[in-house]
Order: C-alpha cells, then sequence, then structure tokens
C-alpha cells in the first residue's frame, strides 16, 4: 500500500511538473534548439530519482526543488555550450509555429478569432504585443488608463478562449 | 477567488521585460503556482499567435495613419490611363513570377545563431557591452548589428523603469553626459534593444541585460 501510493505520488509529480519543466526549458535553450526535449527529460528523470532516494527531505517546497534542478542543469548546459563566448545571448522567445502542426493550427485558430475581435479590443493586442508597447505607451496612445489596458488585454483573452471552446 | 499577484507580471516575464532577478523569481514561483503557470501557458499561445501572424490579423490597424487603401486606388485611377495599366498588370506579373520563383529557390530557414559553431538558439540582437560590470560609466552601448534598413530603438532601464531611450540607425549609441551624470557607482542598471523594419514593424528584441558599475575604491 505504501508503495502504490508512492508510485501514483510520484506518477503525480511526473505529470504535473513535466510540462513546467519543458516550458522553462524551452524558453531558456530556445525553442529551436533540438536539445531541448532530451534536457527536459533528464531533468525530470533526475528528479523522480532523487524523490525515490529520499533527496528531497521537504527543507523547501517540491516546486521548488524541482526549480532548482532545473536551473542547474540549464546552467550547465548554457555553460557547455559557450565556453568560448564571454555571455550569453538569451535565446528568441516567439518562434514561427511552422514546425509543429498542432502549434501551427492552434496559432491560425487563435489568429481567426482575434480578427473577428470588436476594434477596440484588436487595437490592444495590435498596440500591445505586435507593436511590443508598454502598458504606459498603449494607454497614452489610446487615452484610457493602464490598468483599462490590462482589462482589456484579459476580457480579449476571455472572449477568445470562449470563441476557441465553440 | 483572489487572483495571485504574480499574475500581473506575466506578460512582462513573456516580453522580456523582467530584470534577471525578477525572471528568477518569477520562474520559481509558477513551479509553485499551477493557476499562474496556466494563465501564463494561454497567454504564450496567444502572444505567439500575434507575433507570426500579425501582419495577417492586423492588416487594417498596419495601413499607415491617412491612408486608405481606397484613397490608394483613387489616386492611382486618378493619372493612369487604361493602356498605362494593363502594361502595369504585365509587368506586375512578370515580377511576380521572378519573385516566387526566387522565393522557391532560397527556401526560408528559421533564424538562429551560433555558439560554437552549433546552431542553438532563435534569432534576435546580440548586445555586445555593457554586460555585467563596468569599472566606469558606460559611455557607450553597443550590440550587433541585424543588416541595413533596420532602425533600432534603445532603452536604458533603472529599476525596471525607463531612463532613457533613443532610436537610431547604427548598431551603437553614445549615452548623453546628463543622462551620463545620473548613474551612480555601485548602482545596478539594464538595457535592451528592439529592431524595426523599415516599415515599423518589430522585427527583434534582445533580452534585458543587466550591468553594475563598479565602486572606485
Amino acid at each position: 500500500m505504501g508503495k502504490e501510493s508512492e508510485k501514483l505520488k510520484l506518477e503525480e509529480i511526473y505529470v504535473k511538473y513535466r510540462s513546467i519543466v519543458s516550458f522553462r526549458v524551452k524558453k531558456s535553450l530556445g525553442v529551436y534548439n533540438p536539445d531541448c526535449d532530451d534536457v527536459a527529460n533528464e531533468i525530470i528523470t533526475n528528479v523522480i530519482e532523487k524523490l525515490k532516494k529520499g533527496e528531497f527531505r521537504g527543507e523547501s517546497s517540491i516546486g521548488t526543488f524541482i526549480y532548482t534542478i532545473t536551473s542547474r542543469r540549464i546552467i550547465d548546459y548554457i555553460r557547455q555550450k559557450s565556453k568560448v563566448l564571454k555571455h550569453i545571448p538569451e535565446p528568441s522567445s516567439y518562434p514561427d509555429p511552422h514546425d509543429q502542426i498542432e502549434d501551427k493550427e492552434r496559432a491560425e485558430m487563435i489568429a481567426e478569432a482575434i480578427k473577428k475581435l470588436k476594434p477596440k479590443y484588436r487595437e490592444v493586442l495590435f498596440l500591445y504585443y505586435y507593436k511590443d508597447m508598454s502598458r504606459e505607451e498603449v494607454a497614452e496612445k489610446l487615452g484610457i488608463s493602464p490598468r483599462r489596458v490590462s482589462e482589456r488585454v484579459n476580457y480579449s483573452q476571455k472572449l477568445l478562449k470562449k470563441m476557441i471552446k465553440k | 477567488m483572489r487572483n495571485c499577484k504574480f499574475e500581473e507580471i506575466i506578460d512582462d516575464y513573456l516580453m522580456k521585460r523582467l530584470t534577471e532577478d525578477e525572471k528568477n523569481s518569477f520562474e520559481e514561483h509558477y513551479f509553485n503556482c499551477s493557476s499562474c503557470f496556466e494563465k501564463m501557458v494561454e497567454r504564450d499561445e496567444l502572444i505567439t499567435a500575434i507575433k507570426y501572424k500579425g501582419q495577417e490579423i492586423f492588416k487594417d490597424e498596419c495601413v499607415p495613419e491617412g491612408i486608405t487603401k481606397e484613397s490608394i486606388w483613387e489616386k492611382i485611377a486618378g493619372f493612369i490611363t487604361p493602356k498605362q495599366l494593363a502594361t502595369a498588370a504585365v509587368s506586375a506579373a512578370l515580377i511576380a513570377v521572378i519573385v516566387f520563383g526566387l522565393l522557391f529557390l532560397l527556401k526560408p530557414t528559421p533564424p538562429q545563431f551560433f555558439i560554437n559553431e552549433d546552431a542553438v538558439r532563435g534569432g534576435q540582437i546580440t548586445l555586445i557591452s555593457p554586460v555585467w560590470e563596468s569599472d566606469t560609466v558606460p559611455s557607450k552601448f553597443e550590440w550587433k548589428s541585424l543588416g541595413e534598413n533596420v532602425e533600432y530603438r534603445i532603452y536604458l532601464y533603472d529599476n525596471g523603469n525607463t531612463k532613457w531611450e533613443k532610436t537610431t540607425k547604427e548598431n551603437f549609441v553614445v549615452l548623453p553626459e546628463d543622462i551620463k551624470k545620473t548613474l551612480a557607482s555601485g548602482e545596478k542598471y539594464s538595457w535592451q534593444v528592439k529592431a524595426f523594419s523599415a516599415e515599423g514593424t518589430l522585427i527583434s528584441v534582445s533580452s534585458r541585460v543587466q550591468f553594475k558599475i563598479h565602486n572606485p575604491e
């Protein structure tokens, strides 16, 4: 029973943190990096092994424990890849999703939904994300408060979620 | 239900507007907060779609102010005869054939750069100096050029607030004396560069790099 519940707990941890570790690795190494999946797999396997050996003693939360292992592996990877370079430029965060069919379809669905939004929501998304303006710059351009900019962005996201679910 | 206070910085994290310390702290947070992680993944999808389908989504918004599609056609129709229009159409078709032919031959590849001859990341602006630490107040900020017809906007931040910004077509800027005087020894500042095409479209953003000016002792 003890072993059963322990196994179940490890599976839960694996399911919950696999996507978080993978997201963090991709953000740090760049989604074009072919090593991303290997690095993420290596981290999550390492986490499970450490948990099995009882190396997690509850001094921090499980999330912080996994975050620390993930960060160390990412730093090691970057060090290995940049022995010559003095500093490491960060990766581009937003890849063209054309490589993965699911991502491409998802991006197309979102794009179609954005086109159907009212102009007042679309213009906020245009200035804030596409033109990369700060909240304050968008607010000034549209004559609204920065708080209202955030509200419109959040509301747009809610509307898009509804439209995509339909 | 109360929202998590970190939700407010999800956008700043995804748009690379956080300092290194803020970024690390938020990354640790989302390992512990499922709600923030879920919201961040949704927002990341939205931003990815906008970044790569933006030109198509916002084609109306991308038309420069004061110029409408109707006014362009009205102007053309005003001074071109049908014969000239037909000649223009044939020329345009020929140009299109050549351009598409070239596009077919030059298959696009995703942007990437090299570290130790290994292609590892997506394309972006590489900041050259200052990075990490500086013995004196830096007078010049330099980054790797992305080629011709690119306009750069450099931002200098103090505690996350924009302290100074400047637009240039060079791959460096010299800090004005009045701004230089306001940079204090022992303090940390950060800077970032954004690149725009000749049409004003954002094409690349550098990471936000922090540097510290040494205390002269």
